[in-house]
Parts: C-alpha cells; sequence; structure tokens
C-alpha cells in the first residue's frame, strides 16, 4: 500500500483542528501572504500550471475558469459551492467541519486573483455543525485581519458571508445555487450565459466546490509544479475519495488522482464485507454508471474512468457486494432523483415519474417485460436532453443498471 | 445578418433571432409548450426539438434556445427529432386528466393539439396520476392544476412580466403547484392574460366557463374601449351574448395583452337591463315614432325659440362614426356645436395634447417598452389606462429609469421614482427637472440653487430636501438617456401641463435626436373628441347654465352620461327637468336614460362595429361580432329552447347611434349625403384634414396615425400658473380620481367588476392623517358642499402631503363636491365611531 502524505486532510485530525490558532499553528493563512504579493494573474498562472480540475463533479480546470473572469469587469463575485448534495459524497462536509480554514485560505486567495470583493458560501441546510463552522470561521478571520478592508496591509478588501440551503439536491447546480442565493426558487439557467459572464445578480461570478478552493493554498504555497507532478495524465493532485457501502472501513481517503480502484477499496478501506466479491461499483457518486468487478483495476481519474464507461464525478465510491438486489439499487437510487427533480424541464420531471413507475413495479416482483423496455425508453429519452445535467445523472444509473444487470430485471418479471 | 437552411428553406434574419422565431417566419411552426414571444424562451418544456444538421450545433437541440447562426441546417421534421417531442407529448399526458369533453380549454388547447398531432392514443403508463387540489382564485379565472403541464407560463407572466407576487410556483419536482399561497382574489389587474397564456385548462375565463367552444363562437377582432388606450381584442359570441373577450395582438399597440377591465368589462352590451325598446315619456313605442317625435318636438322648440335652443352633448366613448354624424347634424341644423366635454378645462387640455403629437415625436404603446428614459406627468398608469403600467414596467425590466410626477400614491408594478409633489407644483418641478437634465455641466449647482429659490414653489413642501435630490439625480440620469418618452396625463395636470410636456418633448427631439411623446386621454376616443370639438371653450358646464337661464330648452345627449361626471348632481338634476325635450339615445340604462322625455336605443360596438382613435392619434376599428337583440338566456324565463313565436330579432331594436342621427335628419326634413348613409366614415373623413385617410377603410384593419408631420401645437399658455394655488396653511386639496375598477364608466355594469372595486379609500398623506388623528381603516364623513360622504382612510407615505384623493366610485356620490377640483378644511373631516 502506497502511503501518501496528507495534504488536504493533513489537518483534520489534530485536536481542535477547526480552530484558526490550530490552523495557524501549522502554517495556515501562509500561503495567503505568498500570494498577496504576487499579482493576481501570477495566481491565476499558477493555479492553471497546477493543471487542477474542479472536485464539485463537472471537473472542469480551474485556472482556465479563472481565466474566463472578464477583467474589467467592476463587480465580481465568487460563489463557495458547499452543497454537497450527491448521495455517496461526504468530503466537502469533513472539511468544513474539520478544517473550514483551509477552504477559506483558498477563497481569500481566489478572491484576489479574480477581482472579487464579495464571496458568499452556499451551504446545504443540514450541514448545522458546517454552518457553525463557516461562521465562526470567517468572524475569527475578520478578526486577525485576512477578510475585511486592506487584507494583511494589502489594499485588497473581502467580505464574505453564509447562506443556508432549504434541502434541494438540485442546488448544488451552480446556476440554481445561484437563483437560490438571489432568494429565488433554485432552478438552473439556461447556459450560456455561464456564471463567469453573467452570475450573481447578472455579474461575473466564479463557482467553485469548497475542496477545489483547499487545494488552492497547497498549489500557491509549494508551486503549480509540484501539484501537477502528482496523478495521472489529466487528473493531477490529491483527492478525497469517499467510500461507502459494503466495505469493511468506509470513510474518506485522500489519495493521489489515479490510484486504482482495487487499491483504494482493498487497502485502504479494508476490503469487502465478508470477503464476499463485487457485484458493481458506483466510482463517482450516484449520478455515475455503475462498473462491474472486471473494471477494479481502472486508476481513478477522470480520463481513466471515462474509458471505462463511468466518470469520476465527486470521487465517491459506493461498493456493492454479490448478494446486491440490483433493480432495488437502481429503485433507491432513481427515487432520490425523481423526488429532487426541481421540476423545471419535462423529461426530468415526468421522465423520472414514469421511471419510477416502472421500477416500483418490478421491485415489488409486479413488473413485467413491458416495463423494462419502458424504462429503457425513457432513460434513453430523457439521457441528453435535459435543460441541466441532473436529467442526464438520474438516466445513467438507469441505462447502466440495464446494461450490465439486465438479466435480473428479467429475473424479476419472471413470474408475471 | 445570420442565414440558414430550414426544411430546405433558405432565410436570413437579424442576429439575436432564436431558431424557433426564424422558423416561424417561414411559416414553419415548431411545436412549443413553455416558448413565447412575449416571455421568451427557458427550455422548459423540450417540446421545440429540432434537427441540426449542419452548423455550430449538431444533433437534436431546442430550438428556441438557440441562436440562427450562419451556416445552419436544421431540420424540423427529422425522424428523431420527432420522436423526440412525441416522446414528450407522451410524457405530458401521464398526468393530465382524460377529460376534454368536460374541460373548458377544449377545441381551444395546445395540449389537445399537439396530443393528437403527435399522434399520441395508447397509454402505456401503469402509474397513477398525480394530482392536486385547486384553489379559487376570485371572479375572474377558475383554476384546475391537475391540466397543468408545468411550462411557467403563467409564473414568468404574472411575476416577472407583469411584476405581482401572489400567483407562482410552490414545492420542486412533480409536485410543483401554479397557484397562491392561499386562496383569493389575484392581486393583479392583468391576470386575464393567464387565460390566454396557459397552453392548457388550468385557468379559464370564469365567467365564460361552459358558455360554448370556440368553434361554437361567433369570433371577429374588437377593440377595449373602456379606456383611451384602444387594446385589440377579440369578441366572442353566442346566442346572442358577448361571451367573453380575449387580447388580440397588435405590435403597436398592447401586444399579447389586455388588463382584466378591459377583459371582463363587456357585459354592459348583454345585461337585462340594457334599454332595448324606444320610449316616449316613460311608455315604450317603436323606433319610427319616436324618431318623428323627437323630429316633430325640435322643429316646434327651434321654431318657437331658435336654433340655439338646443344643445347637443355628444360622447367619448362613441365611435367616430356617431361623433361625425352628430357635428354634422349641428352644422345643418346651425344648432350650436356638440359638447364632448363636461369640464371647459379638461376640454383645454385635451385639445392641447393632440395639437403637441405629430410623427416624429408621438409614440405607441409598445414603443414606450424600448424608452430608456420614462418621465411621467400626472398620469396614474393603472386608474387611467391599465396597459401602459404593463408597458412601462417592460421598459423598466430593460433598466430603464421610471420617473412619476404625481401627488397621487401612484401604485406601479415596479420601482420608479415617485416625485409626490401637489398639483400646484407639478409644472415647477417638471421645469426643475427639465432645464437641470438640459443643462450644461458647469451651469448646474448655481443655477439649480437660483431656480430653486426664484420659484419658491418648493418652499412649502416639507419633502422638499428630498424632491430636489431626487432632481438632481434624475437629470443627470436624463440626461444621459438615448430614447426618453414624456407621458403625460390629462386629469388631474393643471392647464397648461399638456403644452409645456409637448415643448419640452420637441426640445429634446432636437438636443438628443429622439424623444417620444405619450399623452394618456379621457375615454376611448377623447381624440375624435378633441378633433372634432368646437374650436372655442365651451363646455357642457355653460350648457347648463344656458338651461338654467332658459336660453336651452331641448338637450340632445348621443351615448352620454353626464351623471358619472358632473360634480353636482342636484343642479344637473334641477337644469335637466326645466327642459321642454330631453332626447337621449344610448345603450346602458344610465340615470340620463330615465329621465329622458324621449329615449332612442343604440347598439353596442360589438354589434355595429365602428371605429375609434386612440390616443396617440391611431384609428383603428372594431368589426361588428354579432347581430344583436336580447340574449337568448334572457328569453322565456332562460328555459330552453327558447321559444318565440315573433318575426324579427327580438330585442333587435337598437339601432347605430349614427344611423339614428341620420333618421332623426329625415325626421327634420334634412338630407344627409346618400354616401353618408352606406359609409357614415366619407362624412368623418371630410371633416377634419387629418381625417381624410379615412377614406380608404381596408387600411385601418391594423390602425392608421391621423398625425402631421410636424405639429401646429398649441403654445404653453402665459400664464403657468394652475388653478388651485397653495391655500391656507390647514387646507387640502381634494382630487377626484379613477381607478382601475369602480370608476370607469361601461364596465361598471358588470357584476364581476363590482365584485373587485373594493371599498373606496380616501387617500392621505401619513403625515396629514396624523395631524387629523387618522389611522389606516378608520372612516370618515367627509362633508362636501352638497353633502357627505362616508369612506375609508387610507393613510400612505408615497403621496403629496396636503392632497386628499378620492376615486369617483359610483357607490361614493363624489358629485357632492359641487365643482370639479375642490379644497376642504380639516374640520369637514369628521372620525366615524
Ligand atoms: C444536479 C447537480 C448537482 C450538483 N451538486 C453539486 C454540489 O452539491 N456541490 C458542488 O460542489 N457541485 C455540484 N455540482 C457541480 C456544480 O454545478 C459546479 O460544476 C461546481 O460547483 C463547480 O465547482 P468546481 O469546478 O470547483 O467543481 C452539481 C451539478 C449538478 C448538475
Ligand atoms: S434536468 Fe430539468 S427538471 Fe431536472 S433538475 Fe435539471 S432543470 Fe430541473
Ligand atoms: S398553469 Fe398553465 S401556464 Fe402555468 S405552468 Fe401550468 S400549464 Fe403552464
Ligand atoms: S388598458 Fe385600456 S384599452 Fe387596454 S384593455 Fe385595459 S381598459 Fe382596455
Ligand atoms: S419551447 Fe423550447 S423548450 Fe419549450
Amino acid at each position: 500500500m502506497t502511503n501518501w502524505e496528507p495534504v488536504l486532510l493533513a489537518n483534520v485530525n489534530r485536536p481542535n483542528s477547526e480552530k484558526i490558532d490550530t490552523y495557524l499553528r501549522y502554517g495556515g493563512y501562509e500561503a495567503l501572504r505568498k500570494a498577496l504579493k504576487m499579482t493576481p494573474d501570477q495566481v491565476t498562472a499558477e493555479v492553471k500550471t497546477s493543471e487542477i480540475r474542479g472536485r464539485g463533479g463537472a471537473g472542469f480546470p480551474a485556472g482556465v475558469k479563472w481565466g474566463f473572469m472578464p477583467k474589467d469587469a467592476p463587480v465580481k463575485y465568487l460563489a463557495i459551492n458547499t452543497d454537497e448534495g450527491e448521495p455517496g459524497t461526504f468530503k466537502d462536509r469533513l472539511i468544513v467541519e474539520r478544517d473550514p480554514h483551509s477552504i477559506l485560505e483558498g477563497v481569500i486567495i481566489a478572491s484576489y486573483a479574480i477581482g472579487a470583493h464579495r464571496a458568499f458560501v452556499y451551504i446545504r441546510g443540514e450541514f448545522f455543525l458546517g454552518v457553525k463552522r463557516w461562521i465562526k470561521a470567517i468572524s475569527d478571520a475578520y478578526q486577525k485581519g485576512f477578510l475585511g478592508k486592506n487584507i494583511l496591509g494589502s489594499g485588497f478588501d473581502l467580505d464574505v458571508s453564509v447562506h443556508r440551503g432549504a434541502g434541494a439536491y438540485i442546488c448544488g447546480e451552480e446556476t440554481a445555487m445561484l437563483e437560490s442565493l438571489e432568494g429565488k426558487r433554485g432552478v438552473p439557467r439556461t447556459k450560456p450565459p455561464f456564471p463567469a459572464q453573467k452570475g450573481f445578480w447578472g455579474k461575473p461570478t466564479l463557482v467553485q466546490n469548497c475542496e477545489t478552493l483547499a487545494n488552492i493554498p497547497h498549489i500557491i504555497l509549494r508551486g503549480g509544479k509540484w501539484y501537477s507532478s502528482i496523478g495521472t495524465e489529466k487528473s493531477k493532485g490529491m483527492k478525497i475519495f469517499c467510500i461507502s457501502g459494503h466495505v469493511n472501513s468506509p470513510g474518506n481517503f485522500e489519495l493521489p488522482l489515479g490510484t486504482p480502484l482495487k487499491e483504494i477499496i482493498y487497502e485502504h478501506a479494508g476490503g469487502v464485507r465478508k470477503g464476499r466479491d463485487i457485484k458493481a461499483i458506483i466510482p463517482g457518486g450516484s449520478s455515475t454508471p455503475f462498473l462491474t468487478a472486471e473494471k477494479i483495476n481502472t486508476p481513478m481519474g477522470f480520463e481513466t474512468l471515462q474509458a471505462a464507461g463511468s466518470a469520476l464525478g465527486t470521487g465517491a465510491i459506493i461498493v456493492m457486494d454479490e448478494t446486491t438486489d440490483m433493480v432495488e439499487v437502481v429503485r433507491r437510487i432513481t427515487r432520490f432523483y425523481v423526488h429532487e427533480s426541481c421540476g423545471y424541464c419535462f423529461p426530468c420531471r415526468i421522465g423520472g415519474q414514469r421511471m419510477l413507475s416502472s421500477l416500483e413495479r418490478l421491485a415489488g416482483g409486479k413488473g413485467s417485460k413491458q416495463d423494462i423496455e419502458d424504462l429503457e425508453y425513457v432513460a434513453k429519452g430523457i439521457y441528453g436532453r435535459t435543460f441541466c445535467p441532473m436529467g442526464t445523472g438520474m438516466a445513467e444509473p438507469v441505462l447502466s443498471g440495464l446494461r450490465l444487470f439486465r438479466p435480473e430485471f428479467e429475473m424479476k418479471t419472471a413470474k408475471n | 445578418m445570420p442565414n440558414l437552411i430550414i426544411d430546405d428553406l433558405p432565410i436570413e434574419v437579424p442576429a439575436g433571432t432564436k431558431v424557433i422565431e426564424a422558423a416561424e417566419q417561414l411559416g414553419i411552426i415548431i411545436p412549443r409548450f413553455c416558448y413565447h414571444k412575449a416571455l421568451g424562451s427557458v427550455g422548459a418544456c423540450r417540446m421545440c426539438a429540432v434537427k441540426f444538421l449542419q452548423g455550430p450545433f449538431k444533433g437534436v437541440q431546442m430550438s428556441c434556445l438557440i441562436d440562427a447562426q450562419d451556416g445552419m441546417v436544421v431540420s424540423t421534421t427529422d425522424e428523431e427529432a420527432v420522436a423526440f417531442r412525441k416522446f414528450i407529448i407522451e410524457l405530458l399526458m401521464l398526468n393530465h386528466p382524460h377529460d376534454c369533453p368536460v374541460c373548458d380549454e377544449g377545441g381551444q388547447c395546445l395540449l389537445q393539439d399537439m396530443t393528437v398531432a403527435g399522434g399520441h392514443s395508447l397509454r402505456r403508463y401503469l402509474g397513477r396520476k398525480r394530482t392536486y387540489r385547486d384553489q379559487n382564485l376570485g371572479v375572474f379565472i377558475a383554476h384546475e392544476m391537475n391540466r397543468c403541464i408545468h411550462c411557467y407560463r403563467c409564473s414568468r407572466f404574472y411575476q416577472e412580466f407583469a411584476g405581482y407576487r401572489d400567483l407562482g410556483p410552490t414545492q420542486i419536482a412533480n409536485r410543483v403547484y401554479f397557484g397562491r399561497f392561499e386562496d383569493g382574489q389575484l392581486e393583479s389587474p392583468f391576470s386575464g392574460n393567464l387565460v390566454d397564456l396557459c397552453p392548457t385548462g388550468v385557468y379559464t375565463d370564469k365567467p365564460a366557463r361552459f358558455q360554448g367552444r370556440r368553434w361554437d363562437f361567433e369570433r371577429l377582432p374588437s377593440l377595449c374601449i373602456h379606456c383611451s388606450l384602444g387594446c385589440n381584442t377579440i369578441a366572442n359570441a353566442r346566442y346572442r351574448a358577448v361571451v367573453r373577450v380575449e387580447a388580440r395582438f397588435n405590435d403597436a399597440v398592447n401586444g399579447f395583452f389586455i388588463c382584466d377591465r378591459g377583459r371582463f368589462g363587456f357585459p354592459y352590451t348583454n345585461q337585462p337591463e340594457r334599454p332595448r325598446q324606444a320610449r316616449i315619456d316613460g311608455n315604450e313605442s317603436s323606433l319610427e315614432d319616436a324618431v318623428a317625435g323627437a323630429g316633430r318636438k325640435l322643429a316646434d322648440i327651434a321654431h318657437r325659440a331658435g336654433p340655439n335652443a338646443i344643445a347637443c352633448l355628444g360622447s367619448r366613448r362613441s365611435s367616430l362614426e356617431t361623433q361625425g354624424l352628430l357635428n354634422h347634424l349641428c352644422q345643418l341644423m346651425q344648432w350650436a356645436e356638440p359638447d364632448y366635454f363636461l369640464d371647459p378645462l379638461l376640454k383645454k387640455k385635451v385639445k392641447s395634447a393632440i395639437s403637441q403629437l405629430d410623427s416624429r415625436v408621438a409614440v405607441s404603446l409598445r414603443q414606450v417598452e424600448t424608452a430608456d428614459f420614462i418621465l411621467a406627468v400626472g398620469v396614474d398608469p393603472l386608474g387611467e389606462a391599465p396597459m401602459l403600467a404593463l408597458a412601462m414596467r417592460q421598459a423598466q425590466r430593460k433598466e430603464a429609469t421610471v420617473a412619476v410626477i404625481d401627488p397621487r400614491p401612484v401604485p406601479l408594478p415596479f420601482s420608479f421614482e415617485h416625485l409626490a409633489v401637489p398639483t400646484w407644483e407639478m409644472n415647477g418641478c417638471l421645469k426643475l427637472l427639465m432645464e437641470e437634465a438640459m443643462r450644461k455641466e458647469d451651469e448646474k449647482s448655481a443655477a439649480r440653487d437660483r431656480m430653486a429659490a426664484e420659484e419658491g414653489w418648493l418652499r412649502n413642501n416639507p419633502a422638499s430636501a428630498e424632491i430636489r435630490r431626487q432632481i438632481a439625480q434624475l437629470a443627470a440620469l436624463f440626461q444621459a438617456s438615448r430614447n426618453p418618452v414624456l407621458i403625460c396625463g390629462t386629469d388631474i395636470v393643471p392647464e397648461a401641463t399638456p403644452a409645456v410636456v409637448g415643448a419640452w418633448a420637441r426640445s429634446l427631439l432636437e438636443e438628443k435626436g429622439k424623444c417620444g411623446l405619450f399623452y394618456v386621454l379621457p375615454d376611448a376616443n377623447a381624440f375624435g373628441a378633441g378633433l372634432l370639438g368646437a374650436a372655442n371653450d365651451h363646455a357642457f358646464l355653460e350648457t347648463v347654465g344656458a338651461i338654467e337661464r332658459g336660453e336651452v330648452r331641448a338637450l340632445i345627449a348621443v351615448e352620454s352620461d353626464p351623471f358619472e361626471r358632473f360634480p353636482d348632481r342636484s343642479r344637473l338634476e334641477q337644469a335637466l327637468a326645466k327642459l321642454e325635450l330631453l332626447l337621449v339615445l344610448d345603450y346602458v340604462p344610465s340615470p340620463m336614460v330615465q329621465q329622458a322625455h324621449i329615449f332612442l336605443p343604440t347598439s353596442t360596438l360589438f354589434e355595429t362595429g365602428s371605429t375609434f382613435i386612440n390616443q396617440e392619434g391611431r384609428i383603428q376599428i372594431a368589426q361588428p361580432v354579432y347581430h344583436g337583440g336580447t340574449p337568448l338566456s334572457q328569453m322565456n324565463g332562460g328555459g330552453h329552447p327558447p321559444r318565440v313565436y315573433a318575426g324579427g330579432l327580438p330585442g333587435g331594436e337598437p339601432k347605430p347611434a349614427w344611423q339614428l342621427l341620420i333618421d332623426l335628419a329625415g325626421a327634420l326634413s334634412l338630407a344627409i349625403e346618400t354616401g353618408a348613409v352606406e359609409n357614415p366614415l366619407s362624412l368623418v373623413a371630410s371633416a377634419h384634414p387629418l381625417l381624410a385617410g379615412l377614406k380608404n377603410t381596408s387600411s385601418l384593419l391594423d390602425g392608421v396615425r391621423c398625425l402631421p408631420d410636424v405639429a401646429d401645437a398649441e403654445p404653453v399658455p402665459a400664464d403657468m400658473d394652475p388653478a388651485v394655488g397653495p391655500g391656507t396653511e390647514n387646507e387640502l386639496q381634494l382630487l377626484f380620481v379613477d381607478s382601475i375598477f369602480g370608476a370607469e364608466e361601461l364596465s361598471q355594469y358588470a357584476d364581476v367588476i363590482r365584485q373587485v372595486e373594493g371599498e373606496p379609500c380616501l387617500y392621505m398623506h401619513t403625515q396629514d392623517a396624523e395631524r387629523l388623528g387618522l389611522v389606516e381603516g378608520d372612516r370618515v364623513l367627509l362633508t362636501l358642499d352638497a353633502g357627505a360622504i362616508e369612506a375609508r382612510v387610507c393613510p400612505s407615505q408615497s403621496m403629496a402631503p396636503g392632497t386628499l384623493v378620492l376615486p369617483r366610485r359610483r357607490k361614493l356620490e363624489w358629485q357632492k363636491a359641487k365643482s370639479f377640483s375642490t379644497r376642504v378644511t380639516p374640520d369637514r373631516i369628521e372620525k366615524l365611531k
């Protein structure tokens, strides 16, 4: 087992890790001091060099996104996505609760680089502790002069505030998040214009996942070159993998991108319960397609998982052993998405209802061949044709479930 | 300009045109639910999917979301796209009730059309339908949420387009619900548009429910005559009753929408109380006898007392045909020209406003939407011309600045700068703002101080500091604007205001190369009345004096009810009682009709079809929608089928007023040109040079403007001082004003309108209310010159101190005031226990 010195999770197990003093004791806010001595363009260039890609699910290169922020716009914003709603994902929560300052330092550096003087934390409403920790971290940072006017004498001003979500998964989607932040219904916006062109209140806005931001201080301190030396060709740096399901030691593990799935499951997460075989793996959160045990050697990277027929998503691995009822798994996942559809576009909103209706009959042993056909017809109809990617995320588990485990679905109809 | 190919047809469209629009220009209607020209694209329904074969986009994409671009090759009939649209339709029918036969939308339902067109007929879904509880949304709109397909058109219109918040989506996923937070009358006075917009039967026209399918109706283009904007409508009639009015698109007037007054205000034409029979001295008679009797009496009076003993009162709600023939009759008979105004002041203001308009400055209602700066003076859009509020909102949504100089608490569905000054300060305020906006940078502040000191008008206003700040701020924005529009009312403004505003519009035109001018006039055909009315200052007020003095002995009132607006009811009653002959022609059961010695029933615009000129100077025509007659539902006690064994059309006596005037001329042994009998407009066309275009009626279908190239504008009166100056310290100026419901003459005959008009309020500034010891909701007795009236107090921060505002509601008897504008001392306001 390759042991890696943790970067993002270096602090989380220290006593009082969330306190600003602890953070400072272990070199906190040094990166900020360094960044404030650089020009904003140099900071952005460093992030570009690191080749870090977004950790919120879509994997867009962060440096490139910063570069999209118009230079001449007088008002710009940064929005920090802490809505973490994708089933199987629990990494952002860990950082926010145990090491909020690592994100906040990234926030200040990013704001400096793009010229934003106002940043908003959008946090999932159920993260009660997370909300408290964010608020405390921000007020402590104000006290120490890391926030507010003229930060550390640099002449740079930044205010940060926290906004709690009200429990809708879709509000993790960046444009729905901006709508919600503006006090409206959380419904995605048309893209283009992208948030970097027209975001919060119509002003250029950088939306970044909080894990992505937590990487920034390390990139600044150790250099983009260092960061890009870790990982695979198209997936650079360290990543927190959340493992759950039928493994002996579920939890968060920070490893370089490109670590094989097998190593994560068997060496870090302690293997499958009761020594059973694996039937299916979800590698990147419940909206990414299933993999079968044959793909166990796939390195966990953006391009490698894509080649294997799935996606890295949020890096949330869900392991299912040989005893798992895959029809039931697909039903449960679908139920989640149907419940959480924002209700805006037709295929996702109603297609989901129709898929769930078939899945409920199938899982309940009352389904027929017609239900399977219907399921496939509807999932294909939804796939790629919805207003935002959520609809496609809803179709993925159904389509890959049918592709890989069709006999299980058919078994369920045997009686009818 | 992008060039693209859609279904093998090439087309060039302006940059920014969506593919769905480009196709429409080729006559290809791509299916859609959520897309609407006025509401834009949102990409919710996915119904407009087409296949992009070549160009920057590939594959099945939404045509409402993608701008037409060079090199695109698009197929709307591609198999994959068609299959996807079919898929969507099938999904929609998952939850939709299968009961079109009992749905009032059936026959005019987009969902029904698409389902049939898409070929979906076999249900494959075995699950349950999702269902909802419906709400009571008030008297105008019925609600059946199970029919909803969630296209979000309603909430986009209601909240984004119109600016009201009490209806919208709640919940998420498949549970999304469109409604209010609880049952209740919809607050927006534009709510009726939901009926036109909703592609299914969620919102249907409540008063018209179950009165017929679209194909049952006689449906023709009509006009709204409930204010001066002249919105275009479609009227639907069945069984001899107008059942329903819808908005008709007109790109120069109302766009896609109309207000609720216009939509629901039509029942005056159907009402059982409508006088359909001619009467002589209270006894029913034939029309011929009544006309002949009137002719004899008039001839006799003229013979005894000369032609000046006969006076005519025309109407601003009459068609141009009727106004023209009344004028013509007076000319032939050498009677005095007819009055169209009760108040000489209002007449002066309207005539002055009309004289300011020319094709350089006059803008249409739709053009108001494109302004980047709007200054409205003395106008309460929602009360006086409701759709104007919606047009101003569209400009404001595109970031125009809107400023309103008006003493009233002007409720508008968007944020704007309100310069709440009393009427006598309006011209001064306007002058200060305009001079500031037109002034060069370096002269500014010095001049401002000098102005304020000299003018002195701000001295009495406790809010003067705030107003000065507003003016400075607005002036800067005004100066930067490229497409300003000045809007001016004619109701409460001082005499000079229309001319002042017109003069400023011309200066701005010179300075900026562009400036719009938009007046709001009193009533649907005030423009015609202003154009055809006598050049002098004579108004009905003087006629009343002449009747009292015995000089006038006969009065012919054509579709005019002075009891609506004459401020002294008992004086009017007494004067009318002195007449030897009161001849009334009308289609509503007005108090005037009750008092008539001879009454002749006239037909409504739905029956006659007629021509009106809106406040912009646009001549528009309404077509005859049905033949008239007593509605079937009122015959035979409503029994079905109605059995009337008689020839002719029951209740079909009424004739167009102009026709009756021709008949009357005949009875007076006068011959009207034969051409006029065929086409009354030919006669009107020669009555005024600006109306020459009327000869060609076919051009009128879409409306034509009758404006000069360069206005021969009436000058700003030398004496700009308004009639009512500041009174003593404590006195309050009492203004009688319009309100959206309950103060407009014709719509008040509609039950539904009376139900929503609400209780009339006496508005006063919070500070005045405090001084009088009054709070919101208190009831007061307001003693006017001829008696007291009761009203509820509504204190408001956003109005001019020193002003009282009272809507001219029929139920208020405000006519106890005795004069058109009045001042009251605080002791006349008594709080009721
Ligand atoms: C349905 C949906 C849900 C999403 N939920 C989240 C979320 O909870 N947290 C998150 O960071 N990004 C989420 N995203 C991704 C965001 O839209 C966005 O790509 C991301 O916040 C950008 O930050 P990054 O580039 O740092 O990843 C979601 C996307 C979709 C389509
Ligand atoms: S796919 Fe459509 S309904 Fe689903 S969440 Fe996205 S916008 Fe909403
Ligand atoms: S109520 Fe009508 S307009 Fe509103 S979303 Fe439903 S179908 Fe569309
Ligand atoms: S704005 Fe005036 S003309 Fe238009 S519909 Fe309303 S009342 Fe009629
Ligand atoms: S019309 Fe294009 S998505 Fe609805």
